[in-house]
């Protein structure tokens, strides 16, 4: 056996050092601007930020804004992961096929993801406007009689940004997922055929087993894009009208940037980051668990 | 030894340039503000950079624009990397936060050097706005405030004959017209932002609101009136997420709405002269009020120059000077006959009139028009502000009533000062819109 070399150490340098600056000082900053009182005068070097300890959390947490943003965050991801997986599945399982103009299709598929998020998102704000391509679609067809308001009311604003992220996140869920099914063997489906398996047999006890790493790969990252995500709900709403359509990031931005309490939207940045880690770790269990059952 | 005349020359004249040359140490100042290099006014700014250079040749100037909503973000992150520019543009209301974060150099000693007339020459509530304690720190560039603007043929087209001037009427007239010509016709702003805020100031102070007191009924009576004006369908529900006040405008150009609150920047944007022609039936007018003989009191907006106190000393007096030149009369007029804003100088507001006569009714409320940061707490405006907007869209919304919404943000704001700092500041605001209400 080749002896283990302090070599390799030397490779890692530029990695630990990009991290280092990018990854490792703005967490740990981040985490001491949470446990002070850092408002914009302070921030900006016009008196002394005082040390609060868990303050800003006990604050945050009894916040009805950030018990809302909770609310939203779950809606927001769950219907997104969910939707996802599913027209992205079902986009896979289609394309796994020959057709005519696949590769075309194919392309068209990809579409959002091609987009940047600032002309999606505006796009997604003019479409949901009340004189929006929605509701003009919808009026001149007759299924409404007046417009709905789809991201200028209390209750729609946060379904619409799900369902504008669900569009922007197809062709992640699709992609991956399609890779995946193209390498199952197909004499596996073959010889489920002539074991006499039907169709759904065959999704439920070949695809769906056999793309199990990929589909906690995709439940993985879109967990983590679609907690984090920002820009698209920046774009679209604001987190309004009020605050009905606050998620972690943009409730913590609204708090440093609009109201300058730095210090409660570094607490709120610290929840989110525990949670997405503690889900990413969820799901690695269970692909960890899963690979060692395979060995 | 002997050393000829010329010799004595040479060396004398090396000496004379070596010192000089040490004397002159090259500077490079950077100067940051939203004039887009590309229009007119960065371009004339980049005009007074190659004079200023020419005359100046160890001295090198940058320009960087920043877009209007990024100004503020911009300078905290420069704040906290310690690389702020030489000379900085400020939307005004942030100027106290600026002033109370140490991030603006106090320049009080170099304009007693320019000349106190020059200072005396800038309009009192610009003055106010850009000095604190006795000491000055900022400079107000350009000015502008908000008016009803209306499409006059659509009001003739529904029988009106003359714009409202009470809540009453414009109720009415909206009423007429949206039965009439099945639009919501009154443009107003109720984004998420400080224009949200901004556009609700002159229903507020005109009823004599405070900002510091909403739970009192005169705010409460000026947000009931806007948020039934929204519930009727008067005002367009998409007015919750425009992204500027200048948003309303196209709506207004294509005759979406009759009316809009809009400020008097809108003839340099998008009411350029040639729009103006072919619409042909634009006029201004002031914002209603509750009841006739009300004077409306609306807040000025506009930029302010400071210098940062971060500032090399090496290159202060450069900066200080080249400052001067933005500062000046002359510049003054052309900065704002060129963005249609007010001007902020006393000398330049008499001659803008002949230039922009539209601008008329705008002058005449900057008059007594109220600064946004004193009205509201002076470096806690932005946070005030945003609580502000953030209850205007709620009530709209139907979360909450009027009065339940400005009882909690009057609540809330009250727990943002110390008892002393609170009653000082309401104070404050109340001295203000006493002094402005008066005619």
């Amino acid at each position: 056996m080749k002896a283990f070399s302090y070599k390799i150490y030397f490779f890692l340098i530029p990695v630990l050092v990009y991290q280092l600056i990018f990854g490792i000082y703005p967490l740990i900053y981040n985490l001491i601007l949470s446990f002070k009182e850092v408002t914009l005068i302070t921030y900006l070097g016009g008196g002394i930020s005082q040390w609060i300890g868990l303050s800003n959390y006990l604050q945050i947490l009894k916040d009805p804004v950030f018990q809302k943003a909770i609310f939203n965050t779950l809606i927001f991801t769950g219907l997104s992961l969910s939707f996802q997986f599913i027209i992205g599945f079902w986009l896979a399982l289609l394309f796994n096929h020959t057709f005519p103009l696949k590769g075309l299709f194919q392309s068209l598929i990809m579409i959002p993801w091609v987009l940047p998020i600032m002309v999606s998102g505006s796009f997604f704000r003019w479409f949901f406007n009340d004189q929006g391509m929605a509701n003009n679609f919808l009026l001149s067809w007759g299924f409404i009689n007046k417009p709905i308001p789809w991201i200028t009311s209390k209750i729609f604003p946060i379904l619409s940004i799900t369902a504008a992220n669900i569009w922007l996140g197809i062709p992640f869920t699709f992609i991956l997922l399609y890779t995946g099914l193209r390498a199952i063997p197909l004499e596996l489906f073959e010889s489920a055929e002539i074991d006499g398996a039907n169709w759904w047999q065959k999704i439920l006890y070949i695809t769906v087993p056999l793309l199990k790493p990929v589909i906690i790969t995709i439940l993985t990252l879109g967990t983590i894009l679609t907690v984090k995500a920002f820009d698209l709900i920046w774009i679209m709403t604001k987190g309004g009208p009020g605050d009905v359509s606050h998620l972690f990031t943009t409730l913590s931005y609204s708090l440093a940037f609009n109201k300058f309490h730095f210090g409660k939207a570094s607490s709120l940045l610290v929840i989110m980051v525990l949670l997405v880690v503690g889900l990413t770790f969820l799901f690695n269990s269970t692909k960890v668990e899963e690979e060692s059952s395979i060995e | 030894m002997k050393w000829s005349l010329g010799t004595v020359f040479i060396v004398i004249m090396l000496l004379v340039i070596v010192f000089t040359g040490f004397a002159q140490e090259n500077v490079t100042i950077t100067v940051q503000d939203y004039f887009d290099p590309a229009k007119s006014m960065g371009k004339f700014i980049q005009e007074r950079i190659v004079e200023f250079e020419n005359n100046h040749p160890n001295v090198k100037i940058n320009h960087t624009f920043i877009p209007f909503n990024q100004l503020l973000p911009t300078i905290l992150q420069q704040s906290i990397t310690k690389t702020v520019p030489e000379i900085i543009m400020v939307n005004n209301p942030n100027v106290s936060q600026l002033i109370k974060g140490g991030v603006l150099k106090d320049l009080t000693d170099k304009v007693k050097e320019w000349g106190w007339e020059n200072w005396e020459d800038f309009i009192k509530g610009y003055r106010d706005n850009g000095s604190y304690d006795g000491k000055i720190y900022a400079f107000q560039i350009t000015g502008n405030n908000l008016a009803l603007f209306y499409r006059e043929s659509l009001l003739n087209k529904a029988g009106i004959a003359n714009p409202p001037e009470t809540w009453q009427e414009l109720k009415e007239q909206c009423k007429k017209i949206k039965e009439l010509l099945d639009i919501s016709p009154f443009a107003y702003d109720a984004e998420a932002s400080d224009e949200g805020s901004f556009q609700f100031y002159p229903f507020l102070w005109s009823n004599g609101g405070s900002l510091l007191e909403l739970d009192q009924p005169e705010a409460i009576e000026a947000l009931q009136f806007l948020t039934d004006m929204f519930k009727e369908g008067y005002i367009p529900r998409d007015v919750l997420n425009i992204t500027s006040q200048g948003d309303l405008t196209p709506w207004f150009i294509n005759g979406d709405v009759a009316f809009m609150i809009n400020g008097c920047w809108e003839f340099g944007w998008h009411l350029t002269e040639d729009v103006m022609q072919q619409l042909g039936d634009v006029k201004v007018t002031s914002i209603p009020v509750q009841e006739k003989g009300i004077r409306p009191i609306v807040a000025f907006g506009g930029e302010c120059y400071g210098i940062s106190s971060n500032i090399d000393p090496a290159k202060y007096d450069a900066a200080w000077e080249f400052l001067e030149i933005l500062l000046s009369s002359d510049i003054n007029l052309k900065i704002n006959i060129d963005s249609a804003s007010l001007p902020t100088r006393v000398s330049a507001t008499e001659k803008i009139l002949t230039e922009v006569p539209i601008l008329e009714p705008f002058l005449e409320q900057s008059k007594y028009a109220l600064p946004m940061a004193l009205m509201g707490g002076m470096e806690n405006y932005g946070e005030i502000s945003s609580i502000l907007w953030v209850a205007i869209q709620k009530a709209f919304t139907g979360v909450a009533t009027p009065e339940e919404v400005f009882k909690e943000a009057a609540q809330t704001i009250k727990g943002i000062f110390s008892p002393e700092d609170y009653e000082m500041y309401k104070q404050v605001a109340r001295e203000l819109l006493q002094e402005a209400s008066k005619k």
